[in-house]
């Protein structure tokens, strides 16, 4: 095989997000221009936001090479914790630390039982999301929260400088992630350990710790998507977040994280975010019927595995 | 040096009435892309004998070996099985008529039994379903056929590494093979089970298959051949012509030029005033009651076989396996390592003998590797973030000394060859500037030009920073040329501690095997 073409096609497929978003852009604003209107676009930045905190947090497990599938239930559930305090009177300054803080326990919990019990990521986090989403009805007996302050709704629904809350939320999540990932040992361990756990090992990085602490940013994550969403919504209802169950993980993979783990970048995952978010807002102002938009999502999740895989073998090639 | 006198007609290769030619490969030419892998390739294999194929790696012997199977359709030139051009034959034809790969990494499935293994792939069927009873049946007689003593039954995972591959080789006999590629077969093998796989291989041989065998051992080469080509720069090379063959002269055909043997200076016998380390009484899982001092500037070698306890002792000290009783002191002080965290702390450095599992993460680059020990340490600044710059000098330093072939330090490691792949691994452990540097199997599988380079710089730190150093390593001779002294294992004791003083290969397996307890934990002088 030619080298240069080579390298062309591992670029091509390590990028092919963008190529698709543009893509989705054009097409979308082609087909109706008020697309490109400062409302939509200011919509799609806005429901990129609550999509790319979540699709951040998966990346972490992804990059271990694991799936967590209790994000919607950790985002829910500690939403919902951060409301009932509000609800018995609480500050508004207190409850959203105890939204985080519950995320990050969460995530904890986890990592702990992943890490040091080995327990199946996969089957572990199914049955945390199960109970969280399980214990969160039992709380609201399948009632919406609504009661909220102005100054909490502020949070997902306010601007600073003109700018809304959410975008700015999104960009500092992202950087904070991107300088997490590339700059800091941690992140460099984080690589490592996806790439070749017992290699990591014996370099004396310390694999559980790596572990753990990935699943509890991933929760604390989810905690800040489950605020942010509430704040936006006003609300905590019984199909809070479903929209973003599976998608989180497909945004990932389109973005390029690898599912083998060890591969992928922050930008990247940004890039299926919005490529994710463009699709949905565009169906919408397309006026396509919602009965489609679910069999869209499982055809996006089925090119991002697609994607992953041939990814997989240009490397082995 | 073994004598030849089984093969008088060696390395000609002449047709004669006794020796058909079961394949010929003629002037093959293999392009990748704009790269030339094979100029001109010609050899041909006689029936019932072994041919070597020997190169460093990259130079293309698993690019003949895939054109052989048909795995690989070459550009120009022909292969001829028994005087017919094959080329245009598929893989699975060229099976079916008797060309059969045996791969580097064992083709079988662990938790399927022997039987299953054989005809994986070839159940026997009644109707739709397997004919479990006429599988083990078929499977029996093929283990008997070929004298390998297992139960069909039992897991494939259950048994050794030779047995292993045994029953590999017999997958491949299965069905009729005249030409058998063995790719590295003694890979992570024990000296006791390589020559165990060469008198199944010979046997096999004199009952008329033939094969290819790849290795890195030259020695092995030696031992095992009647025939041996050499690929270098896509050319290829007769190992011999008419002579006997030669460990050196092999060496040099390989490297293309001459390869200088790297041989240590052997120490004296250190003061204790250099004594650093030093574990009493240590007993885990398999070490029983081993106690010794390691001195700095001393290369200290391990022999033993797998299991007793040389393999143990250097991963115990760096904290890869749990020890019950004993302890382990270092600078007179006690010391508890119990991960590699806490070794590499305490100035502990290790090279694992298997470099895909426990030493590269092929997916980072050159850099990023060697740095990995020092992610949390003396490359952190105190903003928390790395310091990229440090981590590239530090990188560039490695990369200048160790020779590496690569265009830079950003190159990720799987797009490395094995030999390179190797010196960013010990790379990455002398980075760390330890006081202990542990090699397991240092120079494993890979090319000798690598190897002297690696066991060059092993020997440049050890006189520079005075490093202590355990070299463990199945190769003798490699051995003999590095270490000052020479620790005996056997049932996961310590049982003879030797300098290395003017001592042969025999020697080292004359000791090895007659290795008895008394002397265990002394300085014993060994006159050869």
């Amino acid at each position: 095989m030619n080298n240069h073409w080579f390298q062309i096609k591992t670029k091509l497929l390590n990028n092919i997000v963008w190529i698709l978003l543009l893509l989705a852009v054009i097409v979308i604003g082609g087909l109706d221009s008020s697309f490109f209107t400062p409302t939509i676009m200011g919509n799609v930045l806005s429901q990129a936001a609550v999509l790319g905190i979540l699709s951040f947090a998966q990346s972490f497990a992804i990059m271990l090479g694991l799936i967590d599938l209790s994000l919607l239930g950790v985002m829910s559930f500690s939403a919902t914790m951060g409301l009932i305090l509000i609800e018995r009177g609480a500050p508004v300054l207190l409850a959203i630390p105890v939204i985080f803080l519950t995320g990050a326990l969460l995530g904890a919990m986890n990592g702990f039982l992943i890490a040091k019990l080995k327990a199946v990521a996969l089957v572990e986090t199914l049955a945390v999301k199960l109970t969280l989403l399980g214990a969160f009805l039992v709380i609201t007996e399948g009632r919406a929260i609504t009661s909220m302050p102005p100054s909490y709704k502020w949070f997902g629904q306010g601007t600073i400088l003109g700018i809304p809350t959410l975008p700015i939320a999104l960009a500092v999540v992202f950087i904070a992630v991107y300088v997490l990932w590339n700059k800091t040992p941690y992140g460099r361990s984080l690589y490592a350990v996806g790439g070749n756990e017992n290699a990591a090992h014996t370099s004396g990085i310390k694999v559980d710790h790596i572990k753990i602490i990935a699943f509890t940013i991933s929760g604390f994550l989810a905690g800040v998507a489950g605020f942010f969403l509430s704040a936006y919504m006003g609300a905590v209802t019984s199909t809070f977040g479903t929209s973003y169950d599976m998608n989180n993980i497909a945004a990932s993979v389109i973005g390029g994280v690898a599912c083998s783990g060890g591969q992928g970048n922050v930008l990247g995952v940004l890039g299926g975010v919005l490529l994710l978010t463009v699709i949905q807002v565009g169906l919408q102002i397309l006026g396509v019927s919602s009965y489609y938009v679910q069999m869209i999502n499982g055809l996006i999740i089925f090119v991002a595995v697609l994607l992953d895989a041939l990814r997989l073998k240009t490397q082995h090639s | 040096m073994k004598q030849k006198d089984s093969n008088p007609g060696f390395g000609k290769g002449q047709v004669g009435i006794m020796e058909e030619t079961v394949l010929q490969v003629e002037n093959i030419r293999k392009n990748f892309g704009m790269t030339q892998a094979l100029k001109d390739v010609t050899f041909s294999i006689r029936k019932g004998t072994i041919h070597s194929l020997l190169g460093r790696n990259g130079a293309g012997k698993s690019t003949v070996v895939n054109i052989i199977a048909g795995i690989y359709r070459q550009n120009s030139g022909k292969v001829l099985l028994e005087g017919k051009e094959i080329s245009a034959y598929s893989v699975f034809d060229r099976q079916n008529m008797g060309i059969k790969i045996v791969p580097q990494h064992a083709s079988i499935v662990p938790n399927l039994t022997v039987g299953e293994n054989i005809f994986l792939g070839i159940w026997p069927q009644k109707k739709l379903f397997v004919d479990w009873k006429r599988l083990y049946e078929d499977a029996k007689a093929e283990l008997d056929k070929y004298g390998l003593e297992v139960n069909p039954r039992t897991k494939v995972s259950t048994l050794n590494g030779v047995d292993q591959r045994k029953v590999n080789i017999i997958r491949a006999m299965h069905g009729g093979a005249k030409l058998i590629i063995l790719d590295e077969p003694t890979t992570a093998l024990s000296s006791k089970e390589r020559e165990e796989l060469f008198v199944f291989v010979n046997e096999l041989k004199k009952k008329g298959t033939s094969f290819i065998f790849i290795s890195h051992y030259l020695q092995e080469v030696v031992d095992l051949s009647d025939d041996v080509t050499v690929i270098r720069d896509g050319r290829s090379f007769a190992g011999a012509d008419g002579e006997l063959l030669s460990e050196e002269k092999l060496a040099n055909l390989i490297a293309g030029e001459d390869v200088e043997l790297i041989c240590r200076d052997i120490l004296d016998t250190p003061d204790e005033s250099r004594l650093f380390m030093e574990c009493r009484h240590l007993s885990g899982t398999i070490l029983k009651d081993v106690s010794v001092k390691l001195y700095q500037g001393e290369i200290t070698g391990l022999v033993g076989f797998p299991g007793s306890g040389a393999r143990e002792l250097c991963r115990t000290l760096f904290g890869l396996e749990k020890i019950t009783s004993g302890e382990i002191l270092y600078s007179k002080k006690k010391v508890v390592i119990k991960n590699p965290f806490d070794a590499i702390q305490h100035g502990i450095a290790y090279v694992s003998y298997d470099r895909h599992r426990e030493g590269i993460v092929g997916l980072m680059s050159i850099r990023e590797n060697i740095s990995m020990p020092l992610f949390s340490s003396s490359l952190k600044t105190k903003w928390g973030l790395i310091n990229q710059r440090k981590s590239e000098e530090i990188a560039l330093r490695y990369f200048d000394r160790f020779h590496m072939k690569a265009n830079s330090v950003n190159d990720r490691l799987k797009s490395l060859s094995g030999g390179n792949q190797q010196k960013v691994v010990v790379a990455k452990s002398v980075s760390t500037d330890p006081r202990l540097l542990i090699l397991d199997e240092p120079t494993i599988g890979i090319d000798i030009k690598s190897r002297e380079e690696i066991i060059e710089n092993v020997i440049k730190t050890t006189e520079e920073k005075l490093t202590s150093v355990l070299y463990l390593t199945n190769d003798f001779d490699e051995l003999l040329r590095t270490v000052d002294r020479i620790l005996f294992f056997k049932d996961g004791k310590l049982v003879q501690d030797v300098r290395n003083d003017h001592l042969s290969h025999e020697d080292v397996i004359r000791l090895r095997d007659s290795v008895t307890e008394k002397s265990a934990g002394t300085h014993q002088e060994v006159s050869p």
